[in-house]
């Protein structure tokens, strides 16, 4: 795309999703980015959600200029987190290098849009090392903007939580990968390290983790046994057959009434899908970043569940699609700093027909997550 | 600029060396040679051919003359000898361990030889950039069960009840044991305990805010089949798991040492391991039978007493040299790629690129700056 003396132009346009999604990228990622020759379009009131203005990336430097939501699609690279929605795509011109959350594994439809538009999309979800890890993630947010909001959920169902004659508290956690593996250390500390302390110092025990993988999930006696011990139940699991609960709802009756219930996957209900999907834990809302704890009185259960599906069973539940997106300053800084050396490379050779897969090391990254080089049989990142 | 790559001489269980394809990506950056230690990969079975049909610039050499050369990367760092035979001005990548070597910094800058710490670069959150977390929990674990199903009297046996792991601490390393404890440490071995409708494995994990709980502590210890020390303490003087708890272990219950803090009893204060009495092992040894004479070899001031099969290695990762060589190669890849492209006078630790910037704060002359202010 990029001519030998073509100044690449870069677009950071807001996310238009639901009213609490306050992310946008921060100036130190501009900031980096302007050392190169490029200019930064930035739409209007970008990081007011942060209590960010204009001016703080206009001050950047002449490099960068604040313009409308449609300007900021018009460049030859547009960044943004997740995955514009389809009006917004048309405003993508040809060519141009779109980079965000496409995940194309599981979005057939999006992937034939993109090509037919002839969008050079990059998705973030897809960009991974040689090892195969991504590079662009915030697994560790994700378990820990969790357990915090199930910590303090279990505050509100069992006042014992601060008295040091209780016994340990019990979490069980399904799942070993990426994100339970910080939700089991998230976990250990209460999810908030300052409450940990304030524990620790007054004396009271601490917290049992007990993790368990595919081989003790599938074992009905041992689970139920495991469920009446369980203060905290999290569900981290990366299932190979969505169609199927893990824990069926009737389960649920078995938890302590204090218990919470505390999801971390956003697998949807996809009642309509062949097969189809339903949640790990079942009977339990999907939410969102304007509204994630549910009481089990709370009316959503009956409306953010789909009928046919059992969720009569119900424990105090904390459930977000985008759990990162609940501490946005501290989230962006994270995809502000992985997203930085991939840009730079991206800005440096012109964009993704520069991009050599056989390049250097992050080259090879975009090269992953570029459609360009991407087969429908391909599995998803790990 | 000509690289040399040495073999590490250190125990001969060692048998690491930098892979083929580092050695291709350096002749892609445009080296004008790469000398390599006679004998280099024949620890992982790599013929000297692999290597030499990379280039025309690659070639075998003498340990001294590999350190002839503009710049020289290692993983684990060389002998004081081997650092002297280093000309004034050229330039070692290995992990040179900064805060706690002192003595190492005085003799490079008397030399004049500038370094990278491999285990200071770091990204602009203070992430470790070169480091293999991942190998230290799967490879213990993995050896951890080897002595498992050695021991226990019904590990493949359906009818036996899950397999119960104690996991101290929950940081990067506890994390990877975790995932590895719920595989057996052995994604084949697992697959085959499904396939058998074996029980699983139920991982707990404790940290320091339940470790200190001794009632707690023995009934824990009492259902652990596998005991895991992957705690970072603060105070290593004091151990998480004094010996005496051991006796609450089952007698075939192993425990295994992913931290590897060794016994100092000589600091000030002095060092003991988390899991008090646990020989401290390497490459060349890491499973201790109860009757082995390592244990009596600990410093008086240890106790002993309690005993249980143990696992300790001071490098984990190098169990597995090739996958481990793997994973250090593309790591260490683009900050080769910049030393040979950008000297280190000209780096930009505030505005420079990424890779740029973390490799800065690996170099000895930033860190220099730092603790002189």
């Amino acid at each position: 795309m990029a001519d030998d003396d073509h100044r690449m132009t870069v677009g950071f346009p807001r996310m238009r999703k639901e009213p609490a999604e306050r992310r946008d990228f921060l100036p130190p990622l501009l900031a980096r980015l302007a050392l190169h020759d490029t200019e930064i379009v930035v739409e209007h009131g970008v990081g007011g959600g942060m209590g960010l203005s204009d001016e703080d990336y206009s001050s950047i430097g002449p490099a960068v200029r604040i313009a409308s939501h449609g300007e900021a699609f018009e460049q030859d690279i547009v960044v943004v987190l997740r995955c514009p929605d389809l009006d917004e795509l048309d405003l993508v011109p040809s060519g141009t290098a779109l980079v965000s959350m496409l995940h194309f594994p599981t979005r057939p439809e999006r992937v034939v849009r993109l090509r037919r538009a002839g969008v050079e999309a990059i998705a973030l979800d897809c960009i991974t090392d040689d090892a195969g890890h991504r590079l662009v993630e915030d697994s560790r947010a994700v378990a820990w903007n969790a357990l915090e909001a199930g910590f303090d959920a279990l505050e509100r169902t069992y006042p014992l939580l601060d008295d040091p004659g209780r016994p340990p508290i019990h979490v069980t956690v399904m799942g070993a990968g990426a994100i339970g593996r910080n939700a089991v250390e998230a976990a250990t500390k209460y999810g908030r390290t300052d409450r940990a302390a304030r524990l620790f110092a007054a004396g009271v025990p601490g917290v049992e983790v007990v993790t368990i993988g595919r081989n003790l999930t599938a074992d009905q006696r041992y689970i139920e046994e495991r469920l009446r011990l369980t203060d905290v139940l999290v569900d981290a699991t990366q299932r190979s057959d969505p169609s199927r609960p893990i824990v069926p709802n009737e389960w649920l009756g078995l938890l302590p009434e204090h218990a919470v219930i505390c999801d971390c996957v956003v697998d949807p209900y996809q009642l309509d899908a062949e097969p189809p999907t339903v949640r790990g834990i079942e009977g339990i809302p999907q939410g969102n970043l304007d509204r994630y704890v549910f009481p089990p009185d709370d009316p959503a259960w009956d409306d953010a569940v789909p009928g046919g599906v059992a969720h009569e069973h119900r424990r105090m539940t904390v459930s977000c699609y985008s759990w990162p997106g609940v501490h946005p300053r501290a989230c962006m800084e994270v995809y502000g700093g992985q997203l930085a050396p991939l840009l730079e490379t991206l800005v440096e050779r012109g964009g993704m027909p520069g991009v050599r897969p056989d390049g250097d090391y992050h080259e090879r990254a975009l090269a992953r997550g570029s459609l360009r080089d991407w087969r429908p049989s391909e599995s998803p990142a790990r | 600029m000509r690289v040399g790559l040495p073999r590490m001489h250190k125990e001969a269980g060692e048998r690491r060396d930098f892979l083929a394809p580092f050695v291709a990506a350096l002749c892609r950056d445009g080296v004008d040679g790469v000398v390599l230690e006679e004998g280099y990969g024949s620890g992982m079975g790599i013929e000297p051919v692999e290597y030499l049909s990379i280039a025309p610039c690659v070639r075998f050499a003498p340990y001294r003359e590999v350190f002839d050369q503009d710049l020289v990367a290692v993983v684990r760092c060389p002998a004081d000898e081997a650092i002297g035979w280093m000309r004034p001005g050229s330039i070692l990548v290995t992990m040179l361990h900064f805060p706690t070597r002192p003595g190492r910094i005085r003799m490079l800058e008397e030399a004049g030889i500038e370094a990278i710490s491999l285990d200071s670069v770091a990204d602009d959150t203070g992430h470790r950039l070169v480091q293999n977390l991942e190998s230290v929990g799967w490879n213990g674990v993995e050896a951890a069960f080897r002595e498992l199903v050695r021991i226990h009297p019904n590990f493949s046996h359906p009818s036996r009840r899950p397999l119960r792991v104690t996991c101290l601490g929950a940081g990067a390393v506890g994390g990877h044991a975790v995932r590895a404890a719920t595989r057996y440490g052995d994604p084949r071995m697992r697959e085959e305990m499904v396939a058998n409708n074996v029980p699983g494995v139920e991982v707990t994990v404790v940290d320091f805010d339940l470790t200190w709980h001794e009632d707690y502590m023995l009934g824990r210890l009492e259902r652990t089949d596998l005991l895991i020390d992957a705690t970072s303490r603060l105070d290593t003087a004091v151990p998480v798991i004094p010996n005496r708890w051991i006796a609450a272990l089952p007698e075939d219950a192993v425990v295994l040492d992913l931290s590897s803090d060794p016994y100092l009893p000589n600091a000030d204060p002095p060092m003991v391991k988390g899991i008090e009495g646990v020989p401290h092992g390497d490459l060349d040894r890491y499973v201790f039978p109860i009757d082995d004479p390592a244990w009596d070899a600990q410093p008086p001031a240890v106790d002993t007493t309690n005993r249980r099969q143990a696992l300790s290695c001071y490098a984990w990762p190098g169990i597995h040299p090739k996958s481990c060589m793997e994973v250090y190669g593309s790591q260490i890849e683009p900050l080769m790629t910049l030393l040979l492209t950008t000297p280190i006078a000209r780096w930009d630790e505030r505005s420079g690129p990424h890779d740029m910037r973390a490799a800065a704060r690996g170099a000895l002359a930033r860190w220099r700056t730092t603790i002189t202010g």
